[in-house]
């Protein structure tokens, strides 16, 4: 299979990498740029735990393709470890035991984060769309929801 | 500095005066929760060497016959393809079974079920190898196969095991049912049934070996290290110390990953490790997980209940009859908690059950998340539901009249004492939900959209019971800078239990639980601790990390008073600060006593190993203590009901539970979320779906688990603390337990709104439409 040379902005480095036509992007993400966060759970869509941004959409990675990235803009968790916002939602995550098996927390994240630049007092409906896309088969979602809230409002600047 | 001890010294004060304890009782942070949140990578898949190879497992395509021809050659000859393991490939013992040898790991030459695991291809990439293990084409003999477990008991039934297809059988001998019918008013028999659920944790079940020092070492997702090292052991034919196992963090488990596919993948990935001397990856899928994995019982109960005419319970006799699949993995142990609970949280002075673990060539099935309990309360709570309501009783009331309170006898006759919190459970969830203001409201509904109650009661039998010795041991080390490293052969998966016993070793020593750090456990580390099941990490393993830190701390007191030139007995430690309790402003900070200890040459490491006391039961009749104590807990969901469409949604969730003592409240509010919504996906729409023995839904699309649109709006959780006689602090067990009561509560809530009885799991819209049409009670599976 022919290889082909794309260039892809992730977390805000340009990165020329040789794809296949078939390799999804999470692959290019995990094994090529050694980004672990992003995680699989089902290989299908289902899950979300893959879930990363793409030019600013939240996407399940292990159903796009990495081709179709040229030129695109993806950001992973790792990608956003210094920016506050994420810096509140992981302290909320931590402080309202959010995270128990752990495996979904990136992904939830990045949803979450998603949600909190859009709003700083989300409702509860609209915390449980931003994360709909996600299995969490630990926590019931109540904490997770709980953190999300709180970690949607903006402190003083 | 004498502020701050003073401040310490007053804090520890109240804490005594209330019966508190320092740490315990108090949210705190996990020790792996930065991990989780920063997506470090942790987990197996994320831990593969440079150059690691992958194996695909492959499985029957039929469910019952004998392998007449494998062909390997397409697949061998692939692009990418190192070679293809089948059972000609093991050097050893060709057997992955938890405890009936009754489990090959590669099928040969006898395939019970499609899941059976038939070899694995190991190939450089992972779309390679799963391209070469489609090309693997097998010709079977087939064999006549059953797939209903009633069919399975038939004398003429095809015997899928030599030994013929019964598992394991268990009874209840408890009084004198006859007598106990002959007195009742009124009697009722019927029959229930659940459904195949699949754990879905979220990180399929994956294992890596490295090739290592004449073994491999293996790094996996699993809840026993220790048992996988011996399973693996066999399958090598190597000394257990050439089979180095260590459990990364897992994304979950819930059962499955404490039965034997951890040993298969593992033993594959080992297997090709040796063979190729390559790291080997060998994951499961999603697909391959669902399909492959133990999932939890269907069973069918048959519930004859006589009741007086006041509404007490005189007498039951259950037949309980558990779908095992193809291979009994910890059926066996299923059938037996399952049979212990069949009257639930009630007195029944007489009591007959009769249980058959059997086979039959579905895929096979195992441990889940509340072990048997959830199929027997579902069978109980239905029946005490349908009680009430031909009595005419209101079903709280029935319920109140006949649940256990101290002095009263379960179905092994243990009596219960003032460690019985179940009546305190259901005060809390009667009130927060309003009960009995709404039941009488809702008795007079109109219209099309109309809300009902249901109700369940828990009791469940906390640790090993009946499974087998009940132990745990914890190593602790204070090391040189102060920090404390625990280590055990017990397992995090997701619960926040092993914070929980660090959080007992906090307490102890009084260093905060910031200065701790968890040792990933290791079987060339740590010592073996049975396996990590049953909620049981915080009952047994934090009495164990007691017992560690106790000794421990008799160690460093001395020490610490020598600093502070006062009696041993008068040093309290707090927060990393050791003083005097007589004079607050003596201080001496801990990492300066643990220098000491070092200069001294005193050791600072101690292993802390604890046994639960025996609990005897007879076999023949089932009577006995199999459980040292008890969980309890009430459970109250409100449904609205769409009468058109039989559509439903839980629209509050009111749940108590006593937990002896909350070590971490927040962790133990997580453990009632999460199992409450995992029960409310068993309630309402999970179900692995078998045609013929092959599995029809193995992914997350066509299989069900709740999101987060799924959950009800109001949830209101409480926590109960009755202490209990067995865990650390009165602590008693909580992950298993909330995940058991949605069953029954939700298909009793339907029924309250609807008239309709669901008695097979899972309640789904078109059930409770085809009740409406046919009328209430007509409905037939």
């Amino acid at each position: 299979m022919a290889k082909r040379v794309i260039t892809l902005n992730v977390n805000g480095t340009e990165h020329p990498v040789q794809v296949d036509a078939t390799d999804r992007l999470i692959d290019l993400l995990r094994d090529q740029l050694n980004l672990k966060s992003v995680k699989e759970g089902c290989s299908t869509g289902d899950c979300g735990v893959c879930a990363v941004l793409v030019d600013g959409k939240l996407v399940n990675s292990c159903l796009m393709l990495a081709g179709q990235c040229d030129g695109r803009r993806v950001t992973t968790l790792e990608g956003l470890v210094d920016d506050p916002t994420m810096k509140r939602m992981q302290g909320s995550f931590i402080a309202n035991n959010a995270a128990q098996c752990g495996f979904c927390t990136p992904a939830m994240l990045m949803a979450s984060w998603d949600l909190a630049r859009h709003s700083a007092e989300p409702s509860n409906e609209e915390i449980k769309v931003a994360i709909s896309g996600i299995l969490c088969r630990c926590t019931g979602y109540y904490q997770i929801i709980d953190s999300v809230r709180e970690g949607c409002k903006r402190g003083e600047k | 500095m004498s502020e701050q001890a003073s401040k310490l010294l007053d804090s520890l004060k109240v804490k005594a005066e209330r019966g508190e304890l320092l740490y315990i009782g108090e949210n705190i942070v996990r020790v792996d929760s930065m991990e989780k949140v920063l997506g470090s990578p942790v987990y197996t898949g994320d831990l593969l060497p440079k150059g690691t190879v992958y194996a695909k497992l492959f499985h029957a395509s039929v469910p019952h016959g004998i392998i007449k021809r494998m062909d390997l050659g397409m697949a061998r000859s692939r692009p990418g393809v190192l070679g293809v393991l089948t059972s000609k490939d093991i050097p050893g013992l060709n057997e992955s079974a938890a405890v009936l040898q009754d489990r090959q790991l590669f099928a040969d030459p006898v395939v019970r079920s499609t899941g059976d695991i038939l070899g694995a291809v190991i190939a450089e990439t992972s779309p390679a190898a799963a391209d070469a293990a489609g090309k693997i084409e097998v010709d079977y003999d087939r064999l006549p196969a059953i797939f209903d477990p009633l069919e399975a008991l038939g004398p003429d039934a095809v015997r899928i095991h030599e030994k013929g297809n019964i598992a394991r059988q268990m009874k209840i001998r408890k009084g004198n049912v006859e007598k106990g019918f002959a007195d009742s008013e009124f009697i009722l028999e019927k029959t229930y049934r659940t459904q195949f659920q699949d754990a879905a944790p979220l990180e399929p079940e994956v294992g890596l070996a490295i090739p290592e020092d004449g073994g491999v070492r293996i790094i996996g997702s699993m809840q026993s290290p220790h048992h996988t090292q011996a399973a693996v052991a066999k399958v090598l034919r190597l000394p257990p110390e050439k089979v180095r196992v260590i459990q990364a963090v897992t994304g979950g488990a819930f059962g499955p990953k404490s039965d034997e596919t951890p040993y298969d993948v593992c033993s594959t990935a080992a297997l090709a490790a040796v063979k190729f001397r390559r790291p080997v990856y060998c994951p499961m899928d999603r697909e391959d997980s669902m399909i492959m994995h133990t999932k939890r019982h269907p069973f069918v109960i048959s519930h004859k209940t006589g009741v007086s005419k006041d509404g007490m319970l005189l007498a039951d006799e259950s037949k309980i009859v558990g779908d095992t699949g193809a291979y009994a993995s910890l059926g066996v142990f299923v059938i037996v908690r399952a049979t212990f609970h069949t009257v639930g949280a009630y007195e029944v002075p007489n009591v007959k059950a009769d249980s058959n673990l059997v086979y039959t060539n579905n895929t096979y099935t195992g441990s889940l998340r509340g072990f048997g309990g959830p199929q027997a309360v579902f069978a109980f709570e239905s029946q005490m539901e349908e009680l009430a309501r031909e009595l005419g009783m209101d079903p709280l009331e029935f319920r109140l009249k006949n649940m256990l309170v101290p002095g009263k006898k379960n179905a092994t006759s243990a009596v219960m004492d003032a460690s019985c919190g179940l009546s305190q459970c259901v005060e809390k969830v009667v009130t927060s939900s309003n009960y009995r203001e709404k039941a009488a409201r809702y008795r007079n509904q109109m219209g099309n959209v109309r809300r009902g109650l249901g109700i369940a009661l828990l009791m469940h039998g906390n640790s090993l019971g009946p499974e087998g010795n009940d132990y745990g041991a914890v190593h602790i080390e204070v090391l040189s800078d102060g920090s404390v490293s625990v280590g055990s052969g017990l397992t995090e998966y997701g619960t926040g239990a092993i914070s929980g016993i660090m959080q007992v070793a906090s307490s102890v020593l009084g260093v905060p639980l910031s200065r701790f750090r968890l040792e990933r456990p290791d079987t060339s580390k740590h010592r073996e601790s049975g396996p990590t099941v049953a909620s049981r990490v915080v009952v047994i393993g934090g009495n164990a990390s007691k017992l560690a830190a106790e000794k421990l701390r008799s160690r460093i007191v001395p020490i610490a008073a020598g600093l502070l030139r006062v009696d041993p007995k008068d040093v309290a430690i707090a927060d990393g600060v050791a003083f005097d309790q007589r004079n607050p402003s003596k201080t001496v900070q801990w990492e300066t006593v643990v220098a000491e200890a070092y200069r001294r040459g005193v050791s600072l490491r101690e292993d802390g190993f604890f046994m639960a006391p025996p609990a005897p039961w007879d076999q023949e009749v089932g009577q006995g203590t199999p459980y040292v104590q008890y969980t309890w807990g009430a459970l109250i969901v409100e449904v609205e009901v769409d009468l058109g469409t039989g559509s439903y949604r839980v629209v509050g969730a009111h749940a108590a539970y006593d937990v002896g003592k909350a070590v971490n409240p927040g962790g133990v509010l997580g453990q009632i979320y999460g199992g409450t919504v995992q029960g409310l996906g068993y309630a309402m729409m999970e179900e692995l779906l078998h045609k013929d023995g092959a599995v029809v839904n193995p992914n997350l699309g066509d299989y069900y688990v709740p999101t987060s649109m799924d959950i009800p709006d109001e949830f209101k959780a409480f926590i109960v603390e009755v202490p209990g006689p067995l865990g650390p602090f009165g602590a008693k067990i909580i992950a298993e337990p909330p995940i058991v009561l949605p069953g029954p509560a939700v298909r009793n809530a339907v029924l309250d709104a609807t008239g309709v009885s669901v008695d097979d799991l899972p309640v789904t819209p078109e059930k409770v439409l085809m009740g409406m049409k046919l009328g209430p009670r007509a409905r037939s599976r």
